[in-house]
């Protein structure tokens, strides 16, 4: 009896999960579309996200041996676009740093305010 | 009745559209008046491009014949090349007025209608000298576009009226070479080696954001208004794309001005924090791409220009109405101050995603069946380097509008901000848009491929006919896009990946807004002293002369005074010789 009441109690947890005090002003706040997606917003989720590209990029690789291009480039191989990608990507954003330090500076270096340009909205009908 | 509608451009259909909008009062009613204008005139514009076209035999469609000065000039040439320009800036038309139905503003309502004809006036302009007219036209009315941003996008309206002037000038002084030389000005291939070429090629690659002469891209678009974004990022510069391809199709210079293009917008759009300067940016990176084919210029190439240029409109314009949406709600579009906003506004974020995925060119999204045409078209006519860096390019726009939009957005950290999901008519418009990014996508019977292909302007058959949907090239676009968000995510988790930082990010534009401005001033100051200075010394010289000529002619001067009949005599002969030597030598 004890052991039955027990297993009800854990599967309507399971459905009803007990929400944090976060949790439940997080859903409060949200637009009720973005409900069921809230776990999107999650560090875990946010943290394992890198394993859904890192398959897919195992996978196309291996794929690639098997349906190679047709007319190939002369740098062309099984899994070239996933090399050329993964260095040109990281090239790109990594060239930010040293480019940051050259290339900026202050918000109004030119005198002239911020660029959202907002102002010249009319008003709402 | 069709022969009366197809004695003129759809344009003035427009153009007198905007003209009546701004004289509507700005009442409830009026108001309505001027949304239905804003929706129905580009409306009514694409069913008569339609009806004329389509209700004739020949290819090409000539109407519209003015008489001009001695010239004839042809409004309207409706040709395989100019119909699909046409009936996308009109549709675009449509979606513009949809996304801007909230917004009671009487200016951008007339500035966008006249804008959006002289777009269309000019894709059907027949010669030079009405393209040159809608040219104009298209400069004047969509500064007040940009100035509708506020007092703040005053100085970016006028660098930007500043280059579209000097592009109709440039435009004007190659048309009237180009006539005078050939005798003709008609609007077909010029050539850079025709009269006035060169100039004509420098005022389209102005429009066209061609590099160093690019910046007025990036400078007044984020500037607008919300609305007025959407409108600016459709229509002057895929004009210069199409009058690229009608002129210069072919012209190799291009090939490499459009692979530069497509390179260096990337490290910039990776540098910025506004997310419409980002977005400003990756328009230029597409550009490049268009361009590189109308360089190209095979047949494959041009049909990838224009099918390019199709999707651009429809995922450029849906990924500004994403973040003019955020902006509208949320009063920013920086990345620095955004994050998390899926939870308050997720239709508007899955629209985003959208756009985000055609412009990556994802499969069974927009920029996959168009993005692929050019790039095969480089590699088919032996552009290895080009090909390479087409492919660096592509990789770079996933860091930009595929991945850094959306995610600093949407996603990244939770910026605290709770808003409300965007109005309706901004996700109607975005609601359409996005459709349109994954039905032109689709192949098959029901799938809208058949119709974005069926619209090209050079129809090809049999073996030739291009197909995207083949199994490497679907698994190598996969393998570009899935490393490129493992680079993403793998940056991210080392936290090599730079944070958004507010700041200034210095471009070419520093040469006029900074060093221009300063070495201005610099003359003006030294000219303001030496103008002092000059003045001085005219001023110590002419009393001087004063001085010395009262000494000789007064009463009591040196001529006054008694003298020998001989130096008299002398003198006057000496004035007479002077008079004599300049009576006869001038």
């Amino acid at each position: 009896m004890t052991d039955s009441k027990n297993s009800s109690k854990r599967n309507s947890s399971k459905r009803n999960p007990v929400l944090s005090p976060r949790e439940i002003v997080e859903r409060a706040e949200a637009h009720p579309a973005a409900v069921p997606f809230l776990w999107l917003g999650s560090k875990k989720t946010q943290r394992n996200f890198i394993y859904i590209p890192l398959v897919g990029m195992i996978v196309f690789s291996i794929l690639g041996f098997f349906y190679p291009v047709s007319k190939p480039a002369p740098w062309d191989f099984g899994f070239s676009y996933t090399v050329i990608a993964f260095f040109s990507y990281s090239f790109v954003v990594l060239s930010a740093w040293p480019l940051f330090r050259l290339l900026s500076r202050p918000e109004n270096y030119y005198g002239e305010d911020d660029v959202d340009g907002k102002d010249g909205e009319g008003e709402d009908a | 009745m069709l022969e009366l509608l197809a004695s003129f451009s759809p344009a003035f259909i427009l153009i007198a559209a905007g003209v009546l909008a701004g004289f509507i009062p700005t009442s409830k009613p009026g108001t309505f008046i001027s949304k239905v204008l804003m929706i129905g005139a580009p409306a009514l514009a694409l069913v008569l491009i339609n009806v004329i076209y389509y209700g004739q035999t020949e290819n090409t469609y000539l109407g519209g014949q003015i008489s001009f000065a001695g010239i004839e000039l042809t409004t309207l040439r409706i040709d395989s090349l100019s119909i699909i320009w046409g009936y996308i800036f009109c549709f675009a038309g449509i979606l513009n007025g949809i996304y801007g139905l909230h917004e009671k503003c009487k200016i951008t309502d007339t500035s966008a209608l006249i804008y959006t004809g002289a777009g269309v006036g000019a894709v059907f302009a027949g010669d030079l000298i009405t393209l040159f007219m809608f040219w104009e036209l298209l400069a004047l009315s969509s500064v007040f576009i940009v100035w509708r941003g506020g007092p703040k996008s005053y100085p970016a309206g006028m660098r930007y009226l500043a280059m579209h002037i000097l592009s109709g000038v440039l435009l004007l002084a190659g048309l009237v070479i180009y006539g005078r030389a050939t005798g003709s000005y008609a609007f077909n291939n010029i050539g850079i080696d025709a009269p006035g070429g060169w100039l004509m090629l420098l005022a389209f690659g102005i429009k066209a954001g061609f590099p160093f002469l690019h910046n007025w891209i990036q400078d007044s678009y984020p500037r607008s208004s919300v609305t007025g974004t959407v409108i600016l990022s459709v229509f002057t510069t895929k004009l210069a794309i199409y009058a690229l391809a009608r002129g210069f199709a072919g012209t190799e210079m291009l090939i490499y001005i459009g692979a530069v293009m497509t390179v260096f917008p990337i490290f910039f759009a990776v540098l910025e924090n506004d997310l419409r300067k980002v977005l400003s940016y990756s328009l230029n990176n597409q550009l490049g791409f268009m361009v590189v084919g109308i360089g190209i210029g095979s047949q494959l190439a041009l049909n990838g220009v224009a099918a390019h240029m199709v999707s651009h409109i429809l995922y450029k314009s849906l990924l500004f109405m994403s973040i003019g949406a955020v902006l509208h709600r949320v009063g920013t579009a920086k990345a620095s101050e955004l994050g998390g906003l899926f939870r308050s506004m997720p239709y508007t974020a899955v629209f985003c995603m959208i756009g985000a995925a055609a412009i990556s060119a994802v499969p069974l999204f927009a920029g996959f069946v168009s993005k692929a045409m050019i790039i095969t078209a480089v590699f088919e006519n032996g552009h290895l380097v080009v090909y390479a860096m087409l492919l660096f390019a592509s990789a770079g726009v996933l860091e930009h509008s595929g991945i850094k939009v959306p995610y600093f957005t949407f996603f990244a950290h939770d910026s605290g901000k709770r808003v409300k999901e965007a109005p309706w008519n901004m996700l109607t418009a975005m609601g359409i848009t996005a459709f349109l990014c994954i039905y032109l996508a689709i192949p098959g019977t029901y799938g809208g491929m058949q119709y974005l292909y069926g619209l090209l302007p050079n129809e090809v058959a049999g073996a030739a006919k291009y197909n995207p949907y083949t199994d490497y090239h679907v698994i190598f676009q996969m393998q570009l896009i899935m490393a490129a968000v493992f680079a993403f995510a793998l940056l991210k988790r080392l936290g090599l990946y730079p944070p958004e930082r507010r700041a200034e990010i210095l471009d070419f534009d520093w040469t006029y807004r900074r060093l221009g401005l300063s070495l201005l001033k610099w003359g003006s100051a030294i000219w303001t002293r030496l103008g002092a200075v000059i003045i001085f010394v005219l001023r110590g010289m002419f009393a001087n002369i004063g001085k010395r000529l009262y000494q000789v002619f007064s009463p009591a001067g040196a001529l006054s005074e008694e003298a020998p009949t001989g130096i008299a005599v002398v003198l006057i002969a000496g004035m007479l010789s002077a008079a004599l030597f300049i009576v006869y030598f001038l």
